[in-house]
């Protein structure tokens, strides 16, 4: 899961690549790898990764992402300690890249630095948003995310979900979905992402050799919480809205 | 039926194109730029018209124009975009021409910021631009009521040749939350009288906004506000959550009014009486959702929670006519108000003068 130094994550728009980063690099963390996450998402105004720099610094994560007023624009502003993560062969990166074409248009800006590299470039697929509901349209997406990132895909991360109304069958349907993708394009699911309160039931009936990286949920609205900065605090396992 | 997870903007796209319009003109501003992302991605796969125009004002101006021709055609912006386009709004309204409008408010006044906010109410519901006229005003407060809502809002905008205009804050548009699409349906649109397609051997059809008698004005003026009535009598529109036996009322549109649902379920646990109106037209203000519960003669408080400085109290004290007090809370500048906070409002109320 971790052989390479540097993990870029992109993917649709709300196809799950900020909590795909944030969870990955909890994960390389527990695991005792030191681990920087860069907040390359330009083209989002909210649900960044920004929004739980305390949280992600307490627990162990480095976080490079624009600072002060900064952070709070919808600004491509990129902070130059990104190059420091690009060239410390030590640390191992998890790049959180914002979404479709566009977003993935800043990766071209650090392409010399990342071929020099060894690096793995994961394309998230959530088979029930729009735009990416087939194998067909998903293939023409990944082409289109290449062609602007000037990079090639080398893994897909397989994240079908329906917020809180996730189920398994929404899980599996969808991972079938990835893995026909996988098979056309000869490209490796590097893992399937199960939100943490599925991950007994996916286990249960998942029949193939896969790792299955456990979700806690970062990004949600702020009636999720009862407190006054609710994209601060650590967030419980997901429960129902109240409506 | 097929369940998908979206955000709030691409939700407004899709319900439109459901709805049968297959003309967007708009301009990039966030939080709401995911809407025309979508469009200009899903309107060619369903044979309609995207069109990025140079500002505010030309958007706003095509939708004009389209709208004479018969088209069924939206546009959308937040907050600054929606101020420059009010002059092209208020000739829409002058003109009697049907078209959607969608505002995803974020923080204000001036530049503001990009954060969630309620603060365009006054602008929303007293018309906006210049001249004596009103908009429909539809705030939904999840994602499915935005695919639910836009339907009805281009049916209004058509069955009273007016703008409607539905209005959300950055976190509605910028949320993702499953929705139930049905199968997509060609969507035969009624008859256009009024669009300049060709007289048919019927009157001529000429769209103008300039009337330079003062009689005719003033019967034009009359006609429009004959019109607005109607719409005040019949399209009144609220959700009532737990407010049969409430003591205390609040009430809460969109993002804020899922806030205040959260609230109301918090208190019952505690065994608060407290429930919730959401208004769903701000314009029409829903008084008939006031009247009833007033006569029911439980109810001892209102209490306004915004993401404002206070503008839908305004609307709710015309409702009440001080026959109860009317309190508020509010957070703003792009803050929101928390459960937390809000119980406590409720509390300070309910509970102290029994101390």
């Amino acid at each position: 899961m971790h052989e390479k130094k540097l993990t870029i994550f992109v993917g649709n728009l709300g196809s799950g690549k900020t909590e795909i980063a944030l969870n990955f690099a909890l994960f390389l963390v527990k695991q005792g790898y030191p681990t920087t996450i860069v907040d390359l998402d330009i083209i989002n105004p909210y649900f960044r990764t920004r929004m739980v720099r305390h949280v992600l610094e307490h627990m162990g994560v480095r976080v490079v992402c624009p600072r002060g007023e900064l952070a709070n624009a919808d600004l491509p502003s990129l902070p130059p300690a990104i190059q420091s993560v690009l060239e410390d062969t030590f640390n191992y990166g998890v790049f959180d890249v914002g979404g479709d074409e566009i977003g993935a248009t800043i990766l071209g800006r650090y392409k010399a630095f990342l071929l020099k590299n060894s690096y793995a470039l994961y394309y998230v697929i959530n088979q029930c948003r729009p735009f990416t509901g087939d194998k067909a349209s998903i293939i023409k997406n990944i082409h289109f995310i290449e062609k602007s990132a000037r990079l090639k895909i080398t893994g897909l991360v397989s994240n079908t979900n329906l917020g809180w109304a996730t189920d398994v069958q929404t899980i599996f349907k969808g991972h079938e979905v990835v893995k026909t993708v996988a098979a056309e394009l000869d490209l490796p699911v590097a893992f399937l992402s199960v939100r943490r309160d599925l991950m007994l039931q996916v286990s249960m009936r998942l029949n193939e050799d896969i790792f299955l990286l456990p979700l806690e949920i970062f990004m949600q609205p702020p009636w999720y919480y009862g407190i006054t900065d609710p994209l601060l605090k650590i967030p419980q396992t997901a429960k129902e809205i109240p409506d | 039926m097929a369940k998908v997870l979206m955000k709030g903007n691409e939700a407004f796209g899709e319900g439109a194109i459901r709805a049968g319009c297959r003309f967007y003109f708009g301009y990039p501003i966030t939080p709401q730029s995911e809407l025309a992302h979508f469009l200009a991605k899903r309107m060619p796969e369903v044979g309609g018209t995207f069109l990025q125009a140079e500002s505010e004002l030309a958007s706003i101006n095509m939708v004009y124009g389209a709208a004479g021709a018969g088209a069924r055609v939206m546009t959308s912006s937040s907050g600054p975009g929606i101020s420059l386009m009010q002059e092209g709004i208020s000739f829409i309204a002058c003109a009697e021409l049907p078209c959607v409008i969608v505002n995803i408010m974020r923080g204000g006044p001036g530049l503001g910021n990009i954060a969630p906010v309620q603060s365009d109410y006054f602008q929303a519901t007293r018309g906006g631009g210049h001249g004596d006229y009103r908009l429909i005003v539809l705030a939904p407060s999840s994602v499915q009521e935005i695919i639910d809502l836009i339907r009805e809002a281009f049916d209004l905008a058509e069955k009273y040749l007016n703008p409607v205009l539905m209005l959300g804050d950055g976190l509605l548009g910028q949320m993702m939350e499953p929705v139930e699409l049905n199968e997509v349906k060609e969507v035969s649109l009624p008859p256009r009288p009024w669009a300049t397609s060709g007289r048919m051997g019927g009157p001529k059809r000429i769209i103008n906004t300039l009337i330079i008698v003062p009689e005719e004005l003033e019967k034009h003026n009359l006609k429009l506000n004959q019109k607005y009535k109607r719409i005040e009598v019949k399209e009144q529109r609220w959700e009532n959550y737990q407010t049969e036996d409430a003591q205390l009322v609040l009430v809460a549109f969109g993002t804020a009014a899922r806030v205040c649902k959260g609230v109301v379920d918090y208190c019952r646990e505690q065994r608060l009486a407290v429930g919730l109106i959401r208004p769903i037209t701000l314009w029409p203000f829903p008084v008939k959702a006031f009247d009833y519960l007033l006569s029911l003669a439980t109810v001892r408080y209102f209490l306004s929670v915004e993401m404002s400085t206070g503008q839908m109290i305004e609307d709710i004290r015309l409702a009440v006519n001080g026959r109860r007090p009317v309190y508020f809370y509010g957070r703003f500048g792009g803050m929101l108000p928390v459960l937390t906070d809000v119980v406590k409002e409720v509390k300070k109320l309910l509970l102290e003068e029994e101390c």
